[in-house]
């Protein structure tokens, strides 16, 4: 499967992907992108399978990502990383069809737990 | 209102030993010791600002030789090949992350700000007061997450 990192903190990028591995979720495809437009523009160029997105980042935010997404008819599972959590912007993803929501600091179980069900 | 929805010392506590248990103590085996506030000579000091509903910083400043202990822990990486650049990225993620977390216990409307990283000098914030801090060491070395308030933040959050 091919998965797009998104996260304009390099720091997080290599600890998003350190964390699918620590999670079970190897030998899979990364892509990564540092802000939203780079996101937006690599789920229309890269194809992915899954995105799993920060959520304040330069040019968009991850909400507009998937909201510019979604309405192109896109269905590709997206997720959230985030170190903001309210339950506005809980309600906004859900609202949005994001699939999960995952809070830094994180763990490989969180991870595990929140993407199985697309990674198996 | 403010009184309410003022972090707490134990707040940040918390939000330090999820960091310490994620990133930089997964192992549980060096822990962050909380004890006195003491300046490191030769610092590195991240900040994200608060604005909006609440006005503020979160502050994590800590020795050099601690904050290459830090890139080198999130990054995985030995310390003798941590680079500048790896230290102020890392110590600029730390403070979003408490500052992200930080902002969930204020009011809604509350913006955080991308990380600013000052390197052998400590962050100083201008007519704002300290609202709590968690001070102590880390592998020996001084480690410090702090909240400043805008003097002015009881007027804005009315």
């Amino acid at each position: 499967m091919k998965i797009l990192i998104a996260d304009d903190s390099r720091v997080m990028r290599q600890i998003v992907i350190r964390t699918l591995r620590q999670a079970g979720f190897d030998g899979h495809d990364l892509v990564e992108a540092a802000d939203g437009r780079q996101a937006h523009d690599a789920i229309v160029a890269e194809k992915p399978d899954l995105v799993v997105s920060d959520w304040n980042m330069p040019e968009m935010t991850g909400i507009q990502v998937l909201d510019a997404v979604r309405a192109a008819g896109n269905t590709v599972p997206f997720g959230f990383v985030t170190s903001e959590c309210t339950p506005e912007m809980q309600n906004a993803a859900e609202a949005a069809g994001a699939l999960f929501f995952i809070i830094k600091p994180f763990t490989p179980e969180r991870f595990k737990e929140a993407l199985s069900t697309v990674l198996g | 209102m403010s009184e309410n929805v003022t972090p707490t010392v134990d707040d940040l506590r918390e939000i330090a030993d999820q960091v310490w248990s994620a990133y930089l103590d997964p192992e549980g085996i060096r822990p962050f010791q909380q004890g006195e506030s003491h300046e490191p000579a030769k610092g590195v000091s991240a900040s994200v600002s608060l604005t909006g509903a609440w006005h503020g910083h979160v502050l994590v400043t800590c020795s050099s030789e601690a904050a290459r202990h830090a890139a080198a822990a999130f990054l995985a990486m030995e310390t003798e090949e941590v680079s500048d650049e790896d230290m102020t990225d890392v110590m600029g993620e730390l403070a979003n992350i408490v500052g992200g977390n930080v902002k969930s216990m204020l009011p809604p409307a509350t913006l955080v700000s991308l990380p600013h990283v000052v390197n052998g000098a400590s962050n100083r914030f201008p007519t704002t007061r300290q609202i709590c801090e968690l001070a102590g060491t880390w592998l020996d070395e001084p480690f410090s997450i702090s909240m400043w308030q805008g003097r002015d933040a009881g007027v804005v959050a009315a």
